[in-house]
């Protein structure tokens, strides 16, 4: 007997999922993995390994608990896999894209248990608590960062590969941008686009950060329009700043740029598309309030890096920006005229806030 | 992936080199008596009675306009049967016995070319209404309530774009009878007074216009009709998106495509608008494909309205195996599911597909907005379903769900395989309430 089913339309889907877009990532953080690994040897390995641990735990441990087996599964080995079969795939590959991302940012000789608590309670308090995937307000890997920085800071300072141990080379910047061609002396741009600075594992090396976010755009895993909006502001409100002080433009923009982890912000992490709006428009918004953080902070504040914080503040926009009242798909004058108006007030901003007048 | 889906793959060029298969005396035909659009309906013959073809044998009622049914074929009415319609519900159908004759009712008598020439704007909406002629394509809308129009019509396009993939039922009659598309473009140009007609066809099969072009150049045709080429994306065959593609006419969604001076047929349509002038006859015959990968031998056929789609399925050599299979009336993207294949051609099926029953597992939604970016109608699926599922009757009416013409797209490019299309019509449902 044939049997028919009921379905309704479409009954016909895109090749896609969200799987597929996760491995994605992971395949263009391979670079910089490969660049930490080679770099700090076990350094690295043994951090890597303790986030992704750390993170898939978390992850996997609250959902199992998460779920309540029904009253008649008994036993504890039948209740345990119950709750066991509720995880996925996507509960490993996840909390894997955020802890690598992670690690990526934190210095080689980070304590080992600080590592451990910060990304088991960043990804637990950002992601878990909100109630797992697509449903966290906050960059779960930005959280771990931000409490590893905060609750540990005697950890962070960075070694590298020519092992001058000290400060990132922002920290020195704090004074004045006209330092920066002195600075340049000791790490040129070349040696700031490969990655030859003391930093954070992986967040130093330029062009393997490129490269990575290449495949993710080429993929179409990530939104070029936040990183393109929030690197072309920062970059503007960069030259602001550099003439302000009456400095070296190009040098100042091109060491800011390459510095901070302001790269690897931009094209791994403002990218997660949970976190970010869901509109175009949006998308050229939330880069704008990423753009100008990450000035605001550099310049006036005193986390010199700011990416982390820029990338947390700009997340509690987003449900304003997506809020339904307002938020549009398309393009419209208005939310262009927005945008410039706010990126003039701040080029006015940083110029007075310089002394450029 | 986070992107705008905007061509799927639509299976015609395999399909569009099938031979047509003649299929015209089956031994019963079915005449539903109501439809989708119109709820209840009547027959004006009695059981035992002689019909010839073309005679009128009931009418179908709908809210603001009278739908007349016309037999195809002449013999004997033997009574009313529950059969399901096109549209997914069982209604009740006409039998009539096919008695292979095929004589034409007195009344199908051909008008001449001065007749053509005489006929107002009225009479040739009334010869339409007249016909039971409705939009072919699919969506059944009654032609003569689109005619019917004060605002002064520049364009009329002829809509051959049919962007739903697997169907070639319009592909198959503009290439075997483009000039009668054309000459019922010419008659409804001349009744709306339209200066301008355009025949709007896929890029991708340059053979479409070069069909019409040669059609165009033996007619040695007065009026100034132009074959244009439209993109190849889904749903370039939206009647808005057709329109802008032809004309350059932007037409609000919502809006009467008459207010912007812009009349859109199917090719059917108009081929049913000649017939109609012409020969004074209703359509009786479409093409119809039963295709899908649960189907043995997919084949397109030339049948007459009212023959079971079983008879059809039969001549394709049945099912692959015995597997629960998903029946599709229609385009895959837009279609109707069927609980049965008992079912049977009427003037609006296009085809019948059969897929083998396939599960989506449904994930989170990650907000990738890949339905945002999608939509052609510019509405924000995923907040739509992010309010519907906590029933917010005021956001819903903001976010614009009624704009939504269910064309399939959200649910189809969701990396979650989230069910977005379904969860669209419950909105509005819930909407209603």
């Amino acid at each position: 007997m044939q049997t028919y089913v009921k379905q309704t339309s479409p009954y016909i889907r895109k090749d896609t999922s969200v799987k597929r877009m996760m491995v994605d990532v992971l395949i263009a953080l391979i670079p910089l993995v490969i660049f930490a690994v080679y770099r700090f040897q076990f350094d690295a390995v043994w951090r890597l390994l303790l986030a992704v641990v750390a993170m898939v735990l978390a992850e996997c441990l609250t959902i199992m608990i998460r779920h309540k087996p029904h009253p008649r599964v008994e036993g504890f080995g039948a209740r345990f896999m119950d709750r066991f079969s509720k995880l996925s795939w996507l509960n490993v590959i996840t909390p894997s894209i955020s802890a690598i991302i992670f690690v990526m940012m934190i210095p080689s000789k980070l304590p080992l248990y600080v590592v451990f608590v910060s990304a088991g309670l960043g990804l637990f308090l950002a992601k878990m608590v909100f109630g797992g995937l697509g449903a966290n307000v906050f960059n779960p890997a930005a959280v771990a960062f931000i409490i590893a920085l905060i609750s540990f800071a005697s950890g962070f300072s960075y070694t590298g590969i020519d092992s001058i141990a000290g400060a990132t080379p922002l920290t020195a910047i704090g004074e004045s941008l006209n330092n920066i061609p002195n600075l340049l002396k000791s790490y040129s741009l070349f040696d700031l686009f490969m990655g030859d600075i003391p930093g954070g594992m992986g967040e130093v090396s330029a062009l393997l950060i490129l490269l990575g976010g290449a495949y993710l755009f080429i993929r179409k895993a990530a939104d070029y329009r936040i990183t393109l909006s929030m690197l072309l502001v920062f970059s503007l409100l960069m030259v602001v700043a550099a003439v302000a002080v009456k400095g070296d433009v190009l040098n100042i923009v091109l060491y800011q740029l390459l510095t901070g982890g302001l790269l690897f912000g931009a094209i791994y992490m403002v990218t997660d598309p949970v976190t970010a709006p869901i509109t175009k428009p949006g998308r050229w918004l939330y880069g704008l309030i990423l753009g100008v953080l990450v000035v605001l902070i550099r310049l006036f504040g005193s986390h010199v890096e700011g990416m982390a914080f820029a990338i947390l503040i700009s997340n509690m926009f987003v449900p304003l920006i997506d809020y339904y009242k307002w938020s549009n798909p398309k393009y419209t004058w208005k939310m262009w005229l927005g945008y410039g108006l706010v990126l003039v007030l701040m080029c006015v901003v940083v110029f007075i806030g310089l002394g450029g007048l | 992936m986070i992107e705008k889906t905007r061509f799927i793959p639509d299976g015609k060029s395999e399909r569009k080199l099938d031979p047509i298969v003649e299929y015209k005396e089956p031994k019963y035909l079915y005449f539903p008596t109501v439809d989708l659009k119109c709820p209840t309906g009547e027959t004006c013959v009695i059981d035992g009675q002689y019909v010839k073809v073309g005679e009128l044998i009931g009418t179908r009622h709908g809210a603001f306009f009278d739908q007349p049914i016309h037999s195809t074929v002449s013999g004997k009415v033997l009574g009313i049967e529950k059969k399901l319609h096109g549209s997914g519900d069982v209604v009740d159908c006409l039998i009539i016995e096919n008695d292979f004759k095929y004589e034409l009712h007195p009344d199908c008598e051909p008008r001449t070319d001065e007749e053509i020439d005489e006929l107002t704007k009225e009479d040739f909406i009334k010869i339409i209404e007249d016909s039971g002629l409705a939009g072919l394509g699919g969506s059944g809308f009654p032609t003569h309530v689109k005619f019917k129009t004060d605002n002064p019509i520049k364009y009329i396009v002829a809509n051959g774009v049919e962007c739903e993939p697997y169907i070639i039922s319009d592909y198959q009659i503009m290439m075997s009878k483009p000039e009668r598309i054309i000459q019922g473009l010419v008659y409804s140009m001349k009744a709306m007074d339209a200066p301008h007609g355009l025949i709007a066809v896929k890029k991708k099969y340059p053979e479409l216009k070069k069909s019409f072009e040669d059609a165009l150049a033996n007619m040695d045709c007065q009026m100034d009709i132009k074959v244009v080429q439209t993109n190849n994306h889904y749903p370039a065959g939206w009647e808005i998106d057709t329109i802008k593609s032809a004309t350059g006419i932007k037409v609000p969604v919502g809006k009467l495509t008459s207010e912007y001076g812009v009349l859109v047929a199917n090719v059917t349509t108009l081929y049913g608008i000649y017939r109609a002038v012409k020969r004074r006859m209703p359509i009786t015959e479409r093409f119809f494909s039963v295709c899908g990968e649960g189907i043995k031998e997919p084949k397109s056929f030339n049948v007459r309205i009212g023959t079971p789609v079983r008879d059809l399925i039969e001549k394709c050599g049945g099912y692959v195996d015995d597997k629960p299979k998903v029946l599709v009336c229609g385009g895959p993207m837009m279609g109707t599911n069927l609980q049965s294949d008992d079912f049977i051609v009427s003037k609006t099926t296009t085809s019948l597909i059969v897929f083998n029953e396939q599960e989506w597992i449904e994930e989170a939604c990650i907000h990738c907005a890949s339905c945002v970016y999608s939509c052609p109608v510019d509405i924000k699926p995923v907040q739509i379903m992010d309010a519907y599922k906590v029933r917010d009757k005021e956001a819903l009416e903001k976010l614009d769900v009624n704009r939504c013409i269910e064309c399939g797209l959200c649910s189809y490019t969701c990396p979650s395989n989230i069910h977005l299309t379904e969860i669209m019509r419950q909105a509005k449902r819930f909407l209603k309430r």
